[in-house]
């Protein structure tokens, strides 16, 4: 049976309270010694491969060098047979075909262990796709687990601040309230930024020395006065 | 485990988003981090993780807190709503209704933040959806 569907079942029948154990635990451990059993086989299968592989690598030597022998040899029998010389020809050719034969035996050694490769390497992608599977099987176990750790906390907190605090209702109306408090401070530090580049343009007015009559200071009236004097 | 949940409670509790979202990650005694965003105080965020994921839950409400006569209506209403809610979906755990996220255990800090940062913000969009569905 599935994991989901087995959870479903469970819960279905009331065992949703945290810490209850939802999953069979036998299921749990038929898919813990799956998992283990398939990472043992993959490990097995790439050691065999390695162990193959310096083999196969041998044997792809040794058959490049018969074939190359092959060549040679017909071609000294060819010009063997030309030059009229039958009896060397003959040797030779016993040769190639003492050779051919033992081309053919280490081709048939090269295919078998071919095919052994072939074997391996998908006896390693189904146990893969299994272990995939079974772990994803089991993360939904964890998941539960995990969920009713998750569930303990909030019930914790509930506990700690009693559950009248905590109607759903009074939490939103607080957090929208906390979020217009917000908004508001944030109105605010526009405006006082506003205000505050604004007296940065008188400073920078009266620096560059057209304040205007915005700012006036005793010498200024002074000034002022004596013209009026001079000017009556 | 254990050490992935106070290193990921650390990074919270230095982390600031662009947004100016800031976090308080507490490790409680269930095993859990618990989350609260400086967006939404109210509703603190339950973290967990397993080998594969790091789910982010919040609790929204319980059963009893929904209309007597109203519950198909909201449990039909929050499945419709789920898919248009980004990065959350709802769902239910015993007789608590709940706002989650998932993300791959590989996920960085950076998303991660992001992620809680907006289901802080989908809480309080989702719960005033529904309002007038609760008690």
């Amino acid at each position: 049976m599935s994991i989901l569907r087995n959870i479903f079942q469970a819960i279905k029948g009331g065992a949703s309270q945290a810490g209850e154990a939802i999953v069979d635990s036998n299921l749990i451990r038929i898919l813990e010694q799956d998992i283990r059993d398939d990472g043992n086989a993959i490990n097995k299968a790439k050691q065999s491969l390695t162990n193959l592989k310096s083999t196969e690598i041998n044997l792809k030597r040794k058959l490049e060098s018969l074939s190359q022998d092959i060549s040679d040899y017909e071609g000294k029998a060819v010009s063997l047979l030309e030059s009229g010389n039958e009896a060397l020809a003959t040797e030779t050719a016993e040769r190639i075909a003492e050779i051919e034969t033992d081309y053919n035996e280490t081709k048939t050694e090269y295919d078998v262990l071919a095919k052994e490769v072939t074997d391996l390497n998908k006896l390693i992608k189904n146990r893969a796709k299994n272990l995939e599977k079974n772990k994803r099987e089991l993360e939904k176990v964890k998941t539960v687990g995990e969920l009713q750790k998750a569930s303990a906390s909030i019930n914790n907190n509930l506990a700690s601040t009693g559950s009248t605090a905590n109607s759903v209702r009074d939490s939103l109306a607080r957090v929208k309230e906390k979020q217009q408090k917000w908004k508001d401070r944030q109105k605010a530090g526009e405006w006082m930024e506003d205000e505050s580049q604004s007296s940065d343009l008188d400073q920078k007015l009266a620096d560059a020395g057209v304040s205007g009559s915005a700012t006036s200071s005793a010498s200024s009236v002074l000034e002022r006065l004596r013209s009026k004097n001079t000017g009556s | 485990m254990e050490n992935a949940l106070s290193e990921l409670a650390h990074s919270l509790n230095t982390t600031t988003t662009t947004e100016g979202t800031f976090f308080e990650a507490i490790l409680t005694e269930s095993g859990t981090i618990e989350v609260i965003c400086s967006n939404n105080t109210e509703f603190p965020i339950q973290v967990v993780m397993t080998e594969k994921q790091i789910l982010a839950v919040t609790y929204l409400f319980k059963t009893s807190e929904i209309q007597l006569d109203k519950v198909a209506e909201l449990n039909i209403a929050l499945l419709e709503l789920s898919p248009l809610v980004p990065l959350s979906s709802t769902g239910m755990q015993g007789d608590h209704y709940i706002l989650f996220g998932a993300m791959a255990i590989s996920t960085d800090i950076k998303e991660i933040v992001h992620e809680l940062e907006v289901q802080a913000e989908n809480t309080i969009d989702v719960l005033e959806a529904i309002e007038s569905l609760l008690n």
